[in-house]
């Protein structure tokens, strides 16, 4: 059996311990959310960066942007005087699909 | 011989030596510590004898206990004063204190909702900027170092030097929404006294072709032209509030949030952005190539109501906030009106074929063109003499239109015009949108049925008039336009009956041909069918040698799916007319947006036969 003054010993240790526990575990606790905090910061800069990034894509693919691309480009939008529209010719008996 | 005993023995050691000795007693400590410490003792008896005598003195043992009693009392008042401040009776001075020190309240705005077209489509969005701001009493820096925040800032070193010159002012704006890359730079020069606070800038990235469609913005993110204003409400967030706790390093080491932010209700439009480009780039172009003041397109989609397109020119660019002109702000297709001319004979002849009236066969006559109504003259462009209805329509006959306006009874026609939406806002979602003028049929004279017929005496905004319109390009009725874009079409109001509807719809499409007066409106690979209009201007007491040309029309005839009404103002380029002026206009608009939405052609040149293997011909 341990004696009163062992016992009382273990509990002091016991109550030491858990203080220094509880210390560290504060600490901690403040190091993660400082590190949650930073992460969140970044999180927050790369959502405006990729909001940016959004904004400066709809304005080159704006049409008017698209335009002056194609333009550029010598091309030319679809026209219906310059499309020629092709019809289905009546199928003929016995004929074999081109290879 | 044995050594002598050192005095400074431990005692445990000394006691085993003399015991072993034999001459162990309760006396021998002190013989033996006075044999060897015997010098000093004597030298303090030679001296004054004074040391020997206090250290004999026994001190009285209730000092020390009052020591002990004062030792006592001092920690049980340390006790008692950290359980009082620690321990919830009194905690509000040191949570002041703390409080003082490392809590700090945080407005975290919030972010305005974006605007899209129908297909998603950027419109308007709000990108993170920075709001820089001084304390100049606190202003310490190179001038190298300011000449390059001026610069960074745009503005000139002087207008910095002024600002910051002010004494009795602690806080001074520098300059409102500076790009991030501009403030990573202004925070490398590291001056002492300036700071920055988060805000947002508003992109447009349609610039001009959507601006008064769109609206724009204040400094503060509060619309205050078009859709940035109209739906002000949903757009704007509600800011929040975050109370947090810093460390000695201004690291955020806890957090509690007061209010989290709410971020504003993305918009999603009817307008497609790519009808938009198309309707404002054409009316841009026909504005310059007639010289004219100015002009306004709208497209609307005839299953549905939404409004697919509406330009105006001049325009302006929402994003260079710096030049903006009130002038051209103004979404001219909405809260300006104008006499629509001979676009409202459709509508006033629809009423009468609706009535039973007439028939698009009966015969009016029209004399030599020319009509006198309480001393006023109303006259065509060309006599036609006796003429169908139908004619009248196809070669816009003032005349005509006018004696069938008078076989009509007053109310019915005003019903009519009330009916497809003239008088009355259009309710689309736009800001100050124009009733128009339409006066109480009681108040009409002769003359005033008359003209309001061949459309003076009315004004209209163009909208309005696109709305009429989508009674003949429907079976008769009439959906409420919408800037919103809708799945479901909402219910439709009858103000024509379907065989009216169809009749008119026959007759418009011959308009467009080379029989009628907009030939030039006439849509490759589709047929349409539309009005031309020219009125002359009102001015103060009659009318100016100025005009509006106008056309509106839809497309394709056969099954229409759009409908576009064209505004040109003051064309002085030498054509006039709305068939020449507007007609192109509608032209290609109409047949950019039908290929757009992919609608089929309904006027097919004959396709080129061609079999498996050879080229077409």
């Amino acid at each position: 059996m341990m004696s009163y003054r062992a016992w009382a010993a273990v509990l002091g240790l016991a109550l030491f311990a858990g203080g220094l526990g509880l210390v560290n575990s504060q600490y901690r606790a403040r190091s993660l959310f400082v590190d949650l905090e930073a992460a969140q910061q970044e999180a927050r800069r790369l959502d405006a960066d990729a909001t940016r990034l959004n904004a400066d894509l709809g304005t080159l693919t704006q049409p008017a942007s698209v335009a002056v691309a194609a333009h550029n480009l010598g091309l030319r939008p679809i026209e219906p005087a310059r499309t020629i529209y092709l019809g289905a010719a009546p199928a003929v008996p016995g004929a074999q699909g081109a290879p | 011989m044995k050594p002598p005993l050192d005095a400074r023995a431990t005692p445990g050691l000394l006691r085993a030596a003399l015991r072993e000795a034999g001459t162990w007693s309760e006396e021998a400590p002190r013989r033996l510590f006075s044999r060897s410490r015997g010098a000093a003792p004597r030298e303090r008896r030679r001296g004054t004898g004074r040391g020997h005598d206090a250290l004999a003195v026994r001190l009285p043992s209730w000092r020390s206990k009052l020591l002990l009693f004062g030792l006592f009392i001092a920690f049980l008042a340390l006790a008692v004063r950290s359980f009082f401040l620690q321990g919830g009776i009194s905690t509000g001075f040191l949570k002041h204190e703390a409080a003082e020190r490392f809590e700090r309240t945080i407005a975290i705005p919030a972010t305005r909702g974006r605007i899209t077209d129908r297909n998603g489509a950027l419109l308007a969005t709000s990108v993170p900027a920075r709001l820089v701001w001084a304390m100049p009493e606190y202003v310490d820096a190179p001038p190298d170092a300011m000449r390059r925040l001026a610069t960074l800032l745009q503005m000139a070193p002087t207008e910095l030097d002024r600002r910051l010159a002010s004494d009795d002012r602690k806080f001074v704006i520098l300059r409102h929404q500076v790009d991030p890359d501009a403030m990573r730079q202004i925070d490398a020069l590291h001056i002492a006294g300036i700071h920055s606070s988060e805000e947002f800038r508003r992109v447009y990235p349609e610039g001009p072709v959507a601006a008064h469609l769109v609206g724009i913005t204040n400094g503060d993110e509060h619309g205050q032209e078009g859709v940035e204003l109209a739906f002000e409400d949903s757009l704007n967030g509600a800011a929040g509030q975050r109370r947090v706790i810093s460390d000695n390093l201004h690291r955020i080491v806890d957090e509690d949030w007061l209010r989290p932010p709410i971020d504003g209700t993305d918009l999603q439009l009817s307008i497609d952005n790519r009808i938009q480009y198309a309707a404002f780039s054409t009316l841009e172009a026909a504005v310059q190539a007639n010289a004219a003041q100015a002009g306004s397109i709208v497209v609307l989609d005839v299953h549905t109501g939404e409004i697919l397109a509406i330009a105006n020119w001049p325009s302006y660019d929402p994003n260079q906030r710096g030049r903006l002109d009130a002038d051209r702000m103004r979404n001219r297709a909405v809260t300006d009106t104008f006499e629509p001319g001979s676009t409202m004979k459709p509508i006033s002849i629809a009423a009468a074929m609706d009535a039973g009236v007439v028939t698009p066969t009966t015969l009016i006559p029209t004399g030599n063109g020319h009509m006198t109504i309480s001393g006023h003259t109303i006259s065509d462009t060309h006599a036609l003499g006796t003429a169908t209805v139908e004619q009248v329509i196809v070669k816009s006959s003032n005349v005509g239109a006018a004696t069938i306006a008078l076989k009509m009874p007053a109310q019915s026609l005003w019903d009519m015009y009330n009916g497809v939406g003239f008088g009355r806002a259009a309710h689309a979602g736009f800001p100050h949108e124009s009733t128009g003028r339409l006066w109480p049929a009681k108040t009409w004279g002769q003359l005033q049925q008359a003209s309001v017929a061949f459309g003076y005496g009315v004004s209209v905004s163009l909208l309005q008039l696109a709305h009429a319109y989508l009674a003949f390009a429907r079976d008769g009725d009439v959906p409420p336009v919408t800037l919103l874009r809708v799945d479901t079409p909402p219910p439709a109001v009858r103000v024509v009956k379907s065989e009216t509807a169809r009749e008119m719809r026959a007759i418009l499409e011959r308009v467009v041909s080379s029989e009628g007066t907009a030939n030039a409106a006439r849509v490759p690979g589709y047929r349409a069918a539309g009005k031309t209009g020219t009125a002359r201007k009102a001015r103060a007491g009659g009318y100016s040698g100025t005009y509006v040309a106008s056309f509106v029309g839809f497309a394709p005839a056969s099954d229409p799916r759009i409908v576009v009404a064209v505004m040109i103002d003051e064309p002085a380029a030498g054509r006039i007319y709305g068939g020449d002026v507007a007609g192109p206009v509608f032209s290609q608009v109409a047949g950019a947006a039908l290929r757009t939405l992919q609608v089929p052609s309904d006027a097919l040149p004959a396709p080129v036969l061609a079999r498996s293997g050879e080229e077409p011909r």
